[in-house]
């Protein structure tokens, strides 16, 4: 016990310095210029401040939680599997979340929020199971074949979905839930989202286990972690952050992807001091991406999905490119 | 390990090729009974007499008593419906479910929806007309490769025409052609009412803005060219609470947050429901529009002054739906006056 203790204290040491004041100095600013963005004048109306409470407050905790907790669930995802190429969005998680809510409206259209999340989360947490089932399965884990299967994974379920939605005339609602967007996001619409708190505070509990983990199963196991425990609470905390923000939001691509590789390129793969450098970059990378999608074709909105798939793309390519690059 | 998930793979594959072979199998049992249904049909042919109706693709010599009718237009099945025409073939997902007539029809061939047509279905129903339009418009050059013997009519709305004449075009052409010139005229003076009625009533001091909710989302109806309610903006001559440039003309309308709209603080709403026309139990458009926090300071919303299209009104926009939808306008109007 006293070990911990004083392994703690270095690492809390380590965890708060000035960059990290000066980075949250900086994303707090940004959040700022997003509370303040937006085509209702709130200033001069008379009700501008109601509108202020309705809309413009649950969007920035939107684009906070939903931010962090993809960024986070990318991250876990990349320890347990060992790779830096896998998130919810290239290993098919994100299209079960898909299929789950489509599977829950269509057999109780008017369900609450609530149960669309549960159904959601389900399905998810299904679907990231059967993902590391398969990778158990592939003998040839190397960095690319990971993703590729993922991605394969997720065209399957997605085309399930797809032809299911064909069937049942929910393809043009499909289409809207998945073009991940803040735009209906106001008071009494993105309350869930605050669930995925706990997935961020679950992460920093789970941190030092989850950097063993990341070594694998069996240096992992050897130290004295129950592995398959570890998977299945990481799994869930990955399966409840996706559900829950395919749900509020849709989906944000690339982002789990985006955000630890930007960090861990700049700091080194110090987990524990990382995370709240994962937390606050998946927040900027949201909140960038969200202004640009509100601003750029105002007073209409561009999904944000669409905004951070472009930029997604391009460091994936970018990632792919630099790696072999090393390799040689 | 790998070689038994190759397998089950494999497995599922077969399984989903044998899936499309049988239904393959069902389209050719099909056309065989089809085709004995048109020797009579052709028989009887000779005696009719005919008239020239002018289409989007130039003038046929339609038989004016049509032996085996198909439709693909959504517009025409509420018009042809109500003249008791009889139908051998229709895209029954399509047909509104207020048209009981048609949509419980056991004796219609079903050739699906738009998006995964059974065109084969439609050529072995064997017909001697179809109407085609709407979500099959681009489907026309199969269908008239499939059907060589067959009068093929278009009259979906021609881009940069007016949509009043244009709907008027195609019911009076189906009048022609079906023998009901009195029943054709009298939808389109209703709707020329209607028309009047609501030019009449409206206030243009008030502001309007077209909505079109789907998936609890709301989309923005642009004036003019938006789904269903852009052209009535045009014809009632509205004044939008929003105007934009290069807005779309996609059905869904355009994605915006719900703070544009209660900047534009529109003192009308017409609603179109999107879901309601598909699904019977989706979250209709009131609640979406009146529960909506960011809203309820919205004049429209604020004093009811909410014009709701009829809820089959997405897969059927004809002359009629039109006529039902000016006179709630109109009704509306004149109750705020």
């Amino acid at each position: 016990m006293s070990k911990t203790a004083v392994r703690d204290d270095r690492t809390s040491r380590k965890l708060f310095d000035v960059k990290l004041l000066l980075g949250t100095a900086a994303v707090v600013a940004l959040l700022g210029v997003s509370i303040f963005t937006g085509e209702y004048s709130i200033f001069s109306a008379e009700d501008g401040a109601q509108m202020f409470a309705n809309t413009r407050i649950p969007r920035t905790v939107a684009l906070i939680l939903s931010g962090a907790a993809m960024a986070m669930s990318g991250l876990v995802m990349q320890l347990l599997t060992q790779n830096k190429f896998v998130e919810p969005s290239t290993t098919g998680t994100t299209e079960w979340a898909g299929l789950g809510l489509l599977v829950v409206l269509f057999f109780a259209p008017n369900s609450s929020i609530l149960v669309k999340m549960v159904g959601a989360v389900v399905f998810s947490f299904v679907g990231a199971m059967i993902f590391f089932a398969f990778l158990r399965k592939v003998s040839l884990r190397s960095s690319l074949i990971v993703p590729i299967v993922g991605i394969m994974l997720g065209a399957v379920v997605s085309s399930v979905s797809t032809f299911f939605a064909l069937q049942t005339n929910l393809l043009q609602n499909l289409g809207v839930w998945f073009a991940g967007s803040f735009t209906s996001v106001m008071v009494g619409q993105y309350e869930v989202l605050w669930l995925v708190l706990g997935v961020v505070v679950a992460v920093f509990f789970y941190a030092d286990r989850l950097t063993v983990a990341g070594l694998g199963e069996e240096i992992a196991t050897n130290v004295g972690l129950n592995y398959q425990r570890l998977l299945l609470i990481g799994t869930a905390l990955i399966a409840i952050s996706t559900g829950v923000v395919t749900v509020v939001v849709g989906s944000l691509p690339f982002l789990g992807l985006i955000v630890p590789n930007i960090v861990s390129m700049i700091r080194g793969d110090d987990l524990r001091s990382n995370l709240p450098w994962v937390c606050l970059t998946g927040i900027a990378v949201v909140t960038v991406c969200d202004l640009i999608a509100r601003t750029i074709i105002s007073p209409f909105e561009m999904p944000v999905s669409v905004v951070l798939g472009i930029v997604g793309a391009l460091v994936f390519i970018a990632m792919i490119v630099r790696q072999r690059k090393n390799v040689r | 390990m790998k070689s038994r998930l190759t397998l089950s793979v494999v497995a599922a594959s077969l399984m989903l090729a044998m899936a499309g072979c049988s239904g393959a199998a069902e389209n050719a049992s099909d056309t065989a009974s089809s085709a004995a249904d048109s020797v009579s049909s052709a028989a009887s042919e000779a005696t009719s007499k005919t008239v020239t109706i002018e289409d989007n693709y130039g003038t046929h010599e339609v038989s004016t008593s049509p032996q085996a009718v198909v439709t693909t237009d959504n517009r025409s099945f509420e018009i042809l419906e109500s003249w008791g025409i009889k139908l051998v073939a229709a895209p029954k997902p399509l047909i509104p479910v207020t048209i009981e007539g048609y949509k419980n029809d056991e004796n219609i061939v079903d050739i699906g929806n738009h998006r995964e047509p059974n065109l084969e279905a439609l050529a072995a129903a064997n017909p001697d007309l179809i109407i085609n339009g709407q979500r099959f418009t681009s489907f026309y050059q199969d269908i008239k490769t499939l059907n060589p013997d067959a009068t093929i009519l278009e009259f979906e709305p021609r881009d940069g025409e007016k949509l009043d004449a244009e709907l008027k075009r195609h019911t009076l052409a189906l009048g022609e052609i079906f023998g009901k010139q009195d029943e054709a005229q009298k939808l389109v003076d209703n709707f020329d009412a209607a028309l009047k009625r609501a030019q009449d009533a409206y206030d243009s001091e008030k502001t309007v803005m077209g909505v079109n909710v789907s998936g609890g989302e709301i989309g923005y109806v642009a004036p003019g060219k938006g789904r269903f309610f852009g052209p009535i903006f045009d014809l009632v001559r509205l004044t939008p609470a929003l105007e934009i440039e290069n807005a779309s003309d996609d059905h869904q309308g355009d994605d915006i947050s719900v703070e544009a709209i209660a900047e534009a603080n529109p003192d009308w709403l017409l609603v179109l429901d999107r879901d309601a026309a598909v699904s019977k139990d989706a979250a209709p458009a009131k609640t979406v529009l009146e529960e909506n926090a960011a809203l309820k300071n919205v004049t429209a919303l604020k004093d009811s002054k909410v014009v709701y299209a009829p809820s089959d009104t997405y897969t059927n926009e004809n002359i009629i739906t039109y006529t039902e939808v000016l006179n709630s306008m109109a009704d509306a109007f004149e109750n705020a006056k």
